[in-house]
Formats: structure tokens, C-alpha cells, sequence
């Protein structure tokens, strides 16, 4: 079987520590599978364009982070809700939850089928500013990326803001951005500690879950063999593996921020960590639940909100009204 | 793959099919017979995310920039006031040409509208004044390539894109090899007029007094590049943003000598709508290029020949260094930045180099690209501004620059710290 | 009668160009407006995603006027040591290619305006920009580069059938105007 396929962001660990191994070699090593991998950005892709591409067939498989695709399907937006998953465990049981809505979103959406949802580092918020709660953030710049993370923002009453990732080490000195949404683990590697003072380790961005899909009718031409294969050998040997590392991997990143803790990944920093208390947390989820959900139940039209409040907001205790 | 795309590339220019237009049919070709996948397909997505960029509304800003700049007379103004300077020289003139080139390359992000800005009104003084046609060319020719070595640069503002590095970096990085390039170019001049006086035409010497006082027509540019490259690293603008206060800068410029008229105003627009789709189809092409050679594994096929070359880091670099100087032969500058930065940055960054030390090596082989035949964009342009002569004349005068350029590559590769010196000081 | 077409198809893109001109100034005010907001601690918000916009309206709307000014580049290595006859070969040629590669991204585009309607895209930003606005003018600018394109190598086509092949140079030759070039 020759799959052609495209991962995700070529420099990030997911790429290179579980998308490159798996295809490269777990796969092939395990059944008749001839893959040419490639990613994305080493394809010039636009970010929308990378499910559409795959439905029409102009590759096999693609994977990348599903609210890049929201554009052509807002329903997908409640995948990926921000502040609802605290530990890597609580945003696979949301992933699971939300499975059956997104499988069925890229069957009709991008003509495709979904084998594996694998969450990048949560996206917390880096701030060159004295905060000691999410209230602080009201009146901030904050540099967010994606849709219900900046709608959230707003609500919060911060001002979203954008800058590329590249700039936003001088955006924070300058106070062009007073805080900025990234993965723990990136804003250890490009330095942000040494621009920004203040870390909130909540998920505000949440975990960006990156989706793996294969074109329709490509899956459905595969052997039954073939399929179970795939099946069976992207769960255990990409799926469960990126999850299991997750959760170690936040603490760590935290670690290495803050230094609160063993680094494995180098010098440890001293940024200050913020503590979130319940009631301002309880706010924030008030907020969501109140605006940002209901907003979205809005955008996304149809009964997608009571099926995400049977699903995933079951299994979060959060209701949609 | 790398034949066919090489010899393809070749005949299909040969043919004088547009630049752009070919990129688009070597695109057609790979999917037609390297990839079992219907890559064409996403033509239209390509060229619409390759369009969608605010990180290329630079383009059409700084053109514009350069635009009222000459058709509101600052430019003449500048040329006039550094040729009051520096015309003492050996080689009289043609200083004046590397002088000017380097003054507008700090306010223009574009080597092709630099040259173009100063072979506009550079040429009319060397048929006035007598000049050997060919070093008087080629050094307007090459002088225009500092403008994407000077901050600020379309080309470091695509490298930084397309690298996700530091474009304030980059911008500063570039400064020292900027101006180190520009005295190296004068430096050449003054050597070759010593061997062949005849090459350089009058030396011209004026009163200190006069000196003096075209000191003041150099103020208007100064102003413009402080307001552009004030705004970056004061952090009011990012480095996309700095081209459109560039505009505005040079409105007020243009205002303030009087120079702004209806026709100025619609000729300066249409003008800059004409470069930048020029540009664009040429961009446009390389990308859709770019991922059918991705899709059909052109990345892979690369990496293993490097990788089976076994080379040390050294070397590795100089391969690349050939390798661009080859591509660059044939390939548009910005079609061959977009199309190899993906593939070969990865590469370079495994051995150890650093990313804003690269993309400053880059553009020194870029800006030898846009004035090496047979494409060789500032080539062109020079030639275009002349009233006589050929194209030969051009090359062969800015073959010494070249040579310069190739000097400082190597310089830039035994102490990488002329590039980042400024980045690392700052930081 | 063909050098009347491409005298009003000159006209026409020229007045285009002024537009899309204009459009450009438009947005440099409108980026600068948001520089200058951001000192006094507010901002327009989404000037990113405008530029990208107009930027891509401005490339697709501006092609043609570009094509009629003969700026687009080409490499004339072989065709400048051609007589006047093989010359106009060798520019009839370029544009039937030419004309051929832009119905095909003229063609190509409309899958991206369809899908934007199908789905009622819009834009993954705070804006939520419906996409069919901008998506529909950029792909009508393709087809009007596509148009202009046919219709250029149609005259010429019929020029050089009737063997007026000298007349083909001052609109489909090389480097005509490139003392304009800036
Ligand atoms: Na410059
Ligand atoms: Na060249």
C-alpha cells in the first residue's frame, strides 16, 4: 500500500518524536506500507487548506491542528475548548468524548476519515506583567491564535492581538504585547522566559489536539486487513504514545519554566508562577459557559450544541444553555 | 527529478515564455509524471494562499516608496549631493552610483527598485560626463542588490517567514555586511581605475562649502530610514507594517519639495500595481512549484545527496554556497529563496548553524543571483534604464562586483560574527 | 482593427490599475491608522487579515494591466538574435502558453470560491470574515486576467496571419517599456 503523507509542523517535538517514527518506521516495519512523508510547512501549505486538499485526494494523509480547518467547519471549534481540560488525562477523556462529532465532521466536511487525535502541549499564557490572578488580565495586549481562545480573551476583557510567533520575544519586551498563548514546551525553547516574568499554567489556548485524517475514498479502496492494521498500529504506536508523554511533558516544561522541579531539558528558569484560585477560575469558566459556548452553539447552527453537551460536556461537567 | 526540473527550466526560458508562467508549467510537468497524486488540484488553493500574505503587502509598499521618491525629485536630489563627495575617487562617478544605491537601500526593501531608482537618475549624467558604459552599469546593477542586504528587505522579511525566525534580527544583522559590501564595492572601483584610468572617467573635486551644503538634500532620505527603521525596533511597528510608514514618509518627503501632482500621484500607483504583479506571478509560480516538488519528495531526494555526500559542516556549507551560486544563475531571486529555504535551512540548522547567520549568507548569494546571467533581474532593469548599448556591457561590468560579493560570502563564512555581532550586542 | 482592441483593452487596465493602485494607498492609510491607534492603547483590529486580502485582490486584478505593459518577465537570450518574423513566433507562442496556464488558474479558482459558498466559510479570526467577499472578486480577477490574456493572443494570432507580424512587437514583445520599470 504507497501512502502519500503530510504531517504536522516540521520543527515541533509531535513531528519528530512520534509523526516521523510512526510513518517512517513503526508502519512500514509492521505491514506492506510504502509511505513518502513530508509536512506541511515543508509543502508551503495554507493552514486552511490542508483538510480540504486531502478530501480531493491530492494526498493520502494529512494531520494537523483541527482549528485550522474551523473555517470551513465551525462545529469543529468545540473540540478544542479552552480551560475545561486541567491534566492530559481530562483532555483525552474530552478527545474520546468528542470523537464520534469529529469523524463525522470530516466525513461530510473533508471527505475523510479520522485515525488518531493527538493533543500538542497545553497553550498557557506567558506575561511580562505583574499578574497574580486571571483578573489582571483585564485591559492587557495578549497575543492568542485561534478563534475561541481570542473570542475568550475578549470576554475576559483583554485585547487580543496579533503577532507572529517569531516576533513575539520582542512584542513582550517592547510591551507591544503584554502576554502571549503558546505550549509550555515552545516558550521554553524560544526563550520567552527571558522576555516575559509571569506563567499561568491553565490551558487558555487549549491543547490544540492535532487530527490525522486519510482521504475517503483512499480508505475505503484499503483492504479490511490493511484498515485494521492501520487502525490497530496508529493507536498504539503514535496515539497512546504522544498522550502517555503529554502530561510528564507540562510538568516538566512548568519545571523548566519556573523551576519548581527537575528540568531533563536544560537550565531551569525563574519565571514566577501564578496561582489560579478556584473563584477566579469559576469565573472564567462562567465566562465560557455564559459567552464564549453559546456564541459558538451559534456559529455552528444545527443540534451540534446538545451533541456536545451529551459528549464532551458530559464528561467535563459543563453545560451549554 | 532534479534534471528534469534543471533542463526544463532551461529550455522553457529559452523560449521567452514569461518567468512565472514557465514555474507554473515545470509545477504541471512534475505532477504529470513524478506523482500519482492529482497535485494540480490544488492550483487554486495555492495561488490563493500564496497571494494571501500581509507579510507581502511589503512588496507593493516599498516599490511605491521608491516610486515618489524619484518622481517627486528627492532621488536626483541625493545622487546630486553624494556626488559633491565622493566623485574625488578613482573612478569619479561611478562612487557616487555605489554611494546612492547604498543611502536607498535603507529605505527600500527592494533590490530591483533600488536599481531601478538609481539607474533613473544615474544615466542621464553618464552619457553627460562621458563614463566607461560597462563598470558605470554594473556598478548601479550591483550597488541595487544592498537593497535587500540593508534593513529594511522584502527578501530577510520572506526568510524570516518562511524560517520563523527573527525579522528585527535579521534586519539587524544584515547592517554591518550591508555596508561592508558597499565599501568593498568602492574599494574594488578605486583599484580597477587605478589599473585602467580609462574606466573611470573625471575625478571631480568641488569646494568644501558646496560639500557642506548638499549635505542638507541627504537629510530627506536619512529621515525616512530613521522613521522606518525607528518604528521596528522602537516596537510601534512590525517590519511589514515599517513599509507602509515608509510610504507615508515618503509622501511628507515629497510634499515638502513640492513634488506631488495628480500625474505624479496616478503614474507612481500604476507603476507600483505593474511591479508588484510582476513579482507576484513569478511568487505565485515558484510556490505552486514549490509544493508539487515537496509532494513528489524533491525534499527527500535532496537530503539523501547531501547526506550521501558525507560532508563536515564546512563543507556542507560550501556545497550549499555552490548551490546557489548554480540555481542562482538561472532561478528568480525571491522563486529561489521560497522554493530552497524549506528543504535546505532544515539541513543547514542539523550542522550546527545558526539561523539568522544563514539568512544573511543567503542573501549575499541572492544578491550575486540579481546580477548573474542569463536571469539576472537588476540586469535588466540597469539595461532598461540605458539609452544604448547591450546587455553584454551590463554583465560584464558588474562581473568585478560579483567577485566582491563572493569574497564577502566567504568572509561571512570564517567569522560569522560580521552578521551577528549587531544581533547578539542588541540583544 | 487589433491594435484598436489592445489600444481599449490598454485603457481599460490602466483605469484598473488605478484602482487597484488606490486600493493599496487605502490600506497603507488603514495600517498606519492602526500604528498610530496602538500608541493611544486601542487598535482597528484585523489589519493582518485585511492587507492579506487586499494583497491577494491587488495580484489577481493588477496581472493584466501588467501583461499589457509587457512587464512581466521574460528571458530573451534566444529570441533578441531572431528576426523580426521568428520573433513575433516566438511571442505568439509565449502567450498561447501563457493564456493556457492562466485559464487553467482561472478554472482552478473557482473550486476555492465554491467551497467557501458550499460551506459558508469563514475566516479562522475574531472577524469572521465571510469568505465568499473576498473569494469571489479574487477569483473574477483571475478570469479577467484570463480574458485579457485570450484576447491579446487572439490579435496577435490574427496579425500574423495576415503577415503583420512587425505590428505584434509593441504589444506582446520584451522589455518594451522597461524604462518605466521602478
Ligand atoms: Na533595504
Ligand atoms: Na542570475
Amino acid at each position: 500500500e504507497d501512502l502519500s503523507v503530510v504531517g504536522s509542523w516540521s520543527s515541533l517535538p509531535l513531528h519528530k518524536s512520534y509523526e516521523a517514527p510512526f510513518w517512517g518506521t513503526t508502519l512500514p516495519a509492521a505491514g506492506d506500507f510504502n509511505v513518502e512523508l513530508t509536512t506541511h510547512n515543508q509543502m508551503s501549505l495554507g493552514l486552511g487548506d490542508i483538510y480540504p486538499l486531502l478530501g480531493q485526494g491530492v494526498y493520502d494523509v494529512a494531520m494537523t491542528v483541527a482549528d485550522y480547518a474551523v473555517s470551513d467547519a465551525p462545529e469543529l471549534e468545540g473540540l478544542d475548548v479552552p480551560l475545561i481540560a486541567l491534566s492530559a488525562d481530562e483532555a483525552r477523556a474530552m478527545v474520546d468524548a468528542a470523537r464520534p462529532m469529529v469523524s463525522e465532521i470530516y466525513r461530510d466536511r473533508f471527505n475523510s476519515h479520522v485515525l488518531a487525535i493527538a493533543p500538542y502541549p497545553p497553550q498557557v499564557v506567558f506575561c511580562n506583567a505583574e499578574i497574580s490572578s486571571l483578573a489582571d488580565l483585564t485591559g492587557l495586549k495578549v497575543r492568542a491564535s485561534g478563534r475561541m481562545t481570542a473570542k475568550l480573551l475578549e470576554a475576559l476583557g483583554a485585547e487580543g492581538v496579533n503577532v507572529s510567533f517569531s516576533e513575539v520575544p520582542g512584542a513582550l519586551q517592547k510591551g507591544v504585547v503584554d502576554c502571549a498563548v503558546t505550549g509550555a514546551g515552545s516558550g521554553y525553547s524560544a526563550g520567552w522566559w527571558e522576555v516575559s516574568s509571569h506563567l499561568l499554567p491553565i490551558p487558555l489556548g487549549g491543547w490544540d489536539p492535532v487530527v490525522t485524517a486519510i482521504n475517503l475514498d483512499k480508505w475505503n479502496g484499503m483492504s479490511a486487513e490493511n484498515q485494521a492494521l492501520l487502525t490497530d498500529q496508529i493507536k498504539t504506536g503514535f496515539e497512546d504514545l504522544a498522550w502517555a508523554s503529554a502530561q510528564d511533558a507540562l510538568v516538566n516544561d512548568i519545571a523548566c519554566l519556573t523551576g519548581n522541579g527537575e528540568c531533563p531539558s536544560g537550565d531551569a528558569r525563574s519565571m514566577t508562577l501564578v496561582d489560579v484560585s478556584d473563584e477566579d477560575f469559576a469565573r472564567a469558566r462562567d465566562i465560557l459557559t455564559s459567552e464564549v459556548l453559546p456564541e459558538w452553539a451559534e456559529r455552528a447552527g444545527g443540534d451540534w450544541a446538545t451533541r456536545w453537551n451529551d459528549s464532551v460536556g458530559k464528561v467535563v461537567g459543563v453545560e451549554i444553555k | 527529478m532534479i534534471g528534469y526540473v534543471s533542463i526544463g527550466l532551461l529550455g522553457l526560458l529559452a523560449l521567452s515564455i514569461p518567468v512565472g508562467i514557465v514555474l507554473f508549467l515545470l509545477g504541471f510537468g512534475i505532477d504529470a509524471f513524478f506523482s500519482n497524486f492529482p497535485l494540480t488540484k490544488g492550483l487554486g488553493n495555492m495561488v490563493w494562499s500564496a497571494s494571501n500574505s500581509a507579510t507581502l503587502i511589503a512588496i507593493p509598499f516599498f516599490v511605491l516608496l521608491g516610486e515618489i521618491l524619484v518622481r517627486s525629485g528627492v532621488a536626483t536630489r541625493t545622487y546630486a549631493a553624494l556626488d559633491r563627495w565622493v566623485s574625488w575617487l578613482p573612478g569619479g562617478l561611478v562612487h557616487a552610483n555605489i554611494a546612492t544605491a547604498t543611502m536607498f537601500s535603507a529605505t527600500s526593501g527592494s533590490s530591483v527598485a533600488t536599481a531601478a531608482t538609481v539607474a533613473t537618475v544615474a544615466m542621464p549624467q553618464a552619457e553627460k560626463l562621458g563614463y566607461d558604459p560597462k563598470l558605470f552599469s554594473g556598478a548601479i546593477a550591483a550597488g541595487g542588490t544592498l537593497g535587500i542586504m540593508i534593513p529594511p528587505s522584502i527578501n530577510l522579511i520572506v526568510y524570516g517567514f518562511l524560517t520563523q525566525s527573527s525579522i528585527p534580527q535579521l534586519f539587524l544583522a544584515g547592517l554591518i555586511p550591508g555596508l561592508g559590501l558597499a565599501l568593498m564595492f568602492m574599494l574594488i572601483t578605486v583599484i580597477i581605475c587605478l589599473i585602467r584610468p580609462d574606466l573611470g572617467g573625471l575625478r571631480r573635486t568641488f569646494p568644501f562649502p558646496q560639500m557642506l551644503r548638499a549635505l542638507i538634500d541627504l537629510v530627506p532620505i536619512l529621515m525616512l530610514f530613521g522613521m522606518i527603521v525607528g518604528s521596528i525596533y522602537a516596537g510601534w511597528a512590525t517590519p511589514t507594517e515599517a513599509a507602509a510608514v515608509g510610504v507615508a514618509g515618503a509622501f511628507l518627503i515629497a510634499l515638502a519639495f513640492g513634488g506631488v501632482s495628480w500625474d505624479m500621484l496616478t503614474q507612481s500607483l500604476t507603476g507600483t500595481v505593474k511591479i508588484t504583479s510582476m513579482i507576484m506571478l513569478i511568487v505565485i509560480g515558484a510556490s505552486f512549484l514549490n509544493f508539487t516538488l515537496a509532494s513528489a519528495g524533491l525534499g527527500r531526494e535532496l537530503t539523501e545527496f547531501m547526506d550521501g555526500l558525507g560532508l563536515s559542516p564546512l563543507g556542507f556549507i560550501l556545497v550549499v554556497v555552490v548551490l546557489y551560486i548554480v540555481l542562482g544563475f538561472f532561478i528568480e531571486t525571491l522563486s529561489l529563496m521560497v522554493v530552497t529555504i524549506p528543504i535546505i535551512v532544515p539541513m543547514v540548522l542539523v550542522q550546527g548553524y545558526d539561523v539568522i547567520w544563514f539568512g544573511i549568507l543567503m542573501i549575499v548569494l541572492i544578491e550575486m543571483a540579481l546580477i548573474t546571467p542569463p536571469v539576472g533581474l537588476n540586469l535588466y532593469v540597469v539595461q532598461g534604464a540605458r539609452k544604448s548599448g547591450n546587455l553584454n556591457e551590463v554583465m560584464l561590468g558588474a562581473l568585478p562586483y560579483c567577485l566582491t560579493m563572493l569574497v564577502m560570502a566567504f568572509l561571512l563564512i570564517a567569522f560569522p560574527s560580521i552578521a551577528l555581532f549587531l544581533p547578539n550586542a542588541l540583544q | 482593427m487589433e491594435l484598436k482592441v489592445i489600444a481599449i483593452l490598454r485603457r481599460l487596465n490602466k483605469g484598473v490599475a488605478l484602482f487597484v493602485g488606490a486600493g493599496l494607498l487605502v490600506c497603507a492609510t488603514f495600517v498606519l491608522t492602526d500604528i498610530i491607534m496602538r500608541r493611544f492603547g486601542t487598535s482597528l483590529g484585523g489589519t493582518e487579515e485585511i492587507a492579506g486580502y487586499a494583497m491577494a485582490l491587488a495580484t489577481s486584478w493588477g496581472m493584466a494591466y501588467t501583461l499589457l505593459e509587457m512587464g512581466h518577465v521574460r528571458i530573451d537570450i534566444l529570441r533578441s538574435r531572431a528576426d523580426s518574423f521568428k520573433r513575433a513566433l516566438f511571442d505568439v507562442f509565449s502567450m498561447i502558453v501563457m493564456s493556457g496556464v492562466i485559464i487553467t488558474i482561472a478554472l482552478k479558482a473557482w473550486p476555492v470560491l465554491e467551497r467557501s459558498i458550499k460551506n459558508g466559510s469563514t475566516a479562522n479570526t475574531p472577524l469572521e470574515t465571510p469568505l465568499v467577499w473576498v473569494h469571489l472578486p479574487w477569483f473574477a480577477g483571475w478570469v479577467w486576467f484570463a480574458l485579457m490574456a485570450t484576447t491579446i493572443t487572439l490579435c496577435a494570432l490574427s496579425l500574423l496571419i495576415k503577415r503583420r507580424h512587425g505590428d505584434t512587437e509593441q504589444f506582446i514583445g520584451a522589455f518594451a517599456e522597461q524604462e518605466t520599470l521602478q
